[in-house]
């Protein structure tokens, strides 16, 4: 009783305070239920999710030999339990609301969504192993974890860029596997491959740039700041062509030997020009007097930049530099008008086949929504890693 | 704390400046010609109406502001445009900033135990005893696990006193160390101070305390539109200064 009432007070104050509150409210509403209905009404009887189904290799890894798509399930795989048990040593044993949300939006996703798209048997167990593998490498590492010698709990943010290399090796081959020539990666593999890749390698680009830009040393200055202009003022799809034509005598031979690779090396040094903005914010926020206090100490430049200076300026400059992150995802779509079978150019393939044709609302809105995902992902976890990092900052008010 | 090895000898010179010149890049003539000798355990108070140059002149003894023309030797080395010379002063030479300028991303411990590990390479666990202490002797043990955003402006100047103590410094520098602070505080950050000038440490500070200056200076430099009025005891600087601007400016304190 006592609740219902609490309820409706809730409700009155919220939605309905004053005649125009409830009048927004009625129209929202209204707006959202026929919206919701009528994409209900075209997802379960006019749309035609065969496209989807048919294609759903395709688009996710386009035209990767069959017979090796195993070490592309292996790869995800470690992936879903390395994050798995990250997430459980960062969260230790107990599960908060928020993580007993997320493991409940990653069940429906494991379990009923490969169901829903109809995919075939064995891949769908598949997925549910995968979403084991995650659930349960939470659960243990964060029931165990604590247990671990601070030594090894140590080596967790390590373990990332060695999976990265090494899910590298696994796509292309070498070592003893197959090689599987870029030119024969596509889809959401192409995408995040690409992706990941720029933002891993435009990282430490952007802070030599910030820095540079920042720096005492004119020709260096000058430089630096010539370098982001010029990238700032160009579109990335006219450097993108113009990378195909000049990166095979820019850079040494073994880095760009083909059209992904160079691709891949604009998104980079595109990105690098960015993020070397953010990150000069993040200097010119940080107060004189850290640099004045740390030199007067007797540390020196580098000292004072690896301790004092970029520990503070880089954790001023993370939303922006994540936000740059998720941009440059999104433009990945441009790799499909220089030739490339991303996801957009193998969805673009896909919609060009007689066999699917008019089919496009369907597979947009799958596209759309897989790069929700991955944005979403991004943000929830540089989200976490700025609470992470500002523990201090906010514990810190008085 | 350990206290200082060699007891002070009055006769060794720690500082000495002749006629230093500074303009600001915008032309402003901040230093005309300023000398200074401070000699080992001494005291020395630099007061002065603001714009007078007196933090710039602080701040040239361990290059945080360069010069233009005259010499200052700190502790037997000359300062230069090199940069190895400086990094030697600065080891040297502590600082205590208005603004505390403490690490808000290191604990207070960290703050302490930064700078002797990475710049006299001494193990972690040894630095770390020698921070507590300090942070004992400076009243604030138990907060040494906290973060500087945690503590009062007291408490922070503390630390800040500590932090340079940790290094060992010949010579202390002192940038106007309470005018951050508000009054109730004043006077815990002045006490430390006191205690540390008790035991010998060379100290050249920058301040409007009218009341440090006449308990524990043993000099008392004035300071007007980049040049020193007048170097005197504190007693006869405060009771009887000799040049007019010093009335002045006393006048306008009290």
């Amino acid at each position: 009783m006592n609740r219902a009432r609490a309820l409706t007070n809730r409700l009155r104050r919220e939605l309905f305070a004053t005649p125009l509150d409830g009048l927004i409210t009625v129209v929202l509403l209204i707006g959202l239920v026929s919206g919701l209905k009528a994409l209900l009404h075209w997802s379960l009887t006019q749309a035609d999710w065969a496209v989807i189904q048919a294609n759903s290799t395709l688009l996710a890894v386009g035209r990767y030999p069959l017979n090796q798509q195993w070490r592309l399930w292996l790869l995800t795989a470690l992936l879903s339990g390395a994050a798995g048990i990250s997430w459980g040593l960062l969260r230790g044993a107990g599960w908060p609301r928020s993580d007993r949300l997320a493991a409940a939006v990653l069940l429906v996703l494991g379990l009923v969504l490969p169901a829903g798209l109809g995919l075939a048997a064995p891949l769908q167990q598949r997925w549910w192993w995968l979403t084991a593998l995650l659930l349960v490498g939470r659960w243990a590492a964060g029931r165990w974890g604590c247990e671990l010698p601070p030594r090894w709990r140590r080596l967790l943010p390590l373990t990332w860029p060695v999976l990265y290399l090494s899910g590298l090796g696994l796509i292309g081959g070498g070592l003893g596997l197959m090689t599987v020539r870029p030119s024969q990666w596509g889809g959401l593999l192409l995408t995040l491959t690409e992706a990941s890749f720029a933002i891993v390698v435009c990282c430490p680009l952007g802070i030599a740039l910030a820095l540079g830009r920042c720096s005492e040393l004119p020709l260096l200055r000058w430089c630096s700041t010539l370098y982001i202009e010029f990238i700032r003022g160009a579109p990335l799809i006219t450097l993108l062509f113009l990378g195909q034509n000049i990166l095979g005598f820019l850079l040494p031979g073994g880095l760009a030997p083909d059209r992904v690779w160079r691709a891949a090396w604009i998104l980079t040094f595109f990105a690098a020009a960015y993020v070397a903005e953010a990150v000069r914010a993040g200097l010119a926020a940080l107060p004189r007097g850290q640099w004045e206090a740390a030199r007067s100490l007797g540390l020196n430049m580098v000292q004072t930049l690896q301790h004092v200076v970029l520990p503070q300026a880089l954790r001023a400059a993370l939303p922006a530099i994540v936000g740059q992150f998720i941009t440059l995802l999104q433009d990945t779509t441009l790799l499909s008008l220089i030739g490339l079978l991303d996801l957009l150019g193998v969805a673009r393939a896909v919609m060009a086949n007689p066999e699917f044709l008019g089919r496009n609302a369907e597979v947009y809105l799958v596209l759309a929504i897989l790069f929700w995902c991955c944005c979403a992902a991004l943000g929830v976890g540089s989200r976490s890693l700025e609470r992470h990092l500002n523990r201090q900052v906010l514990r810190s008010q008085p | 704390m350990t206290s200082p090895t060699t007891a002070a000898d009055p006769g060794v010179v720690m500082i000495e400046a002749r006629t230093v010149e500074k303009w600001y890049p915008n032309g402003f003539h901040a230093l005309r010609g300023v000398d200074l000798t401070v000699h080992q355990g001494e005291v020395v108070v630099i007061m002065g109406p603001s714009g007078s140059g007196k933090s710039t002149f602080l701040r040239t003894f361990n290059a945080l502001e360069d010069f233009q023309k005259g010499s200052i030797v700190v502790d037997g080395i000359e300062l230069s445009d090199d940069v190895r010379r400086i990094d030697a002063i600065r080891r040297e030479v502590g600082m205590v900033f208005q603004q505390f300028n403490l690490f808000p991303h290191l604990s207070v411990l960290d703050n302490l135990t930064l700078a002797p590990t990475l710049v006299r390479h001494r193990s972690k666990a040894e630095v770390q005893r020698q921070a507590l202490e300090l942070l004992a002797r400076v009243g604030i043990h138990e907060q040494a696990h906290k973060f500087p955003g945690q503590l009062s402006g007291g408490q922070q100047q503390r630390v800040a006193i500590a932090r340079s103590l940790c290094m060992e410094p010949r010579l202390l520098l002192f940038d106007e160390p309470t005018s951050a602070l508000d009054p109730e505080m004043v006077q815990e950050v002045l006490m430390v101070m006191q205690e540390l000038a008790r035991e010998g440490m060379t100290m050249v500070v920058v301040t409007h305390e009218v009341r440090f200056a006449r308990q524990v200076a043993d000099r008392v430099v004035l300071m007007a539109e980049g040049e020193v009025v007048e170097i005197a005891p504190p007693e006869r600087f405060f009771t009887a200064p000799q040049h007019p601007r010093s009335r002045q400016f006393l006048s306008q304190i009290s």
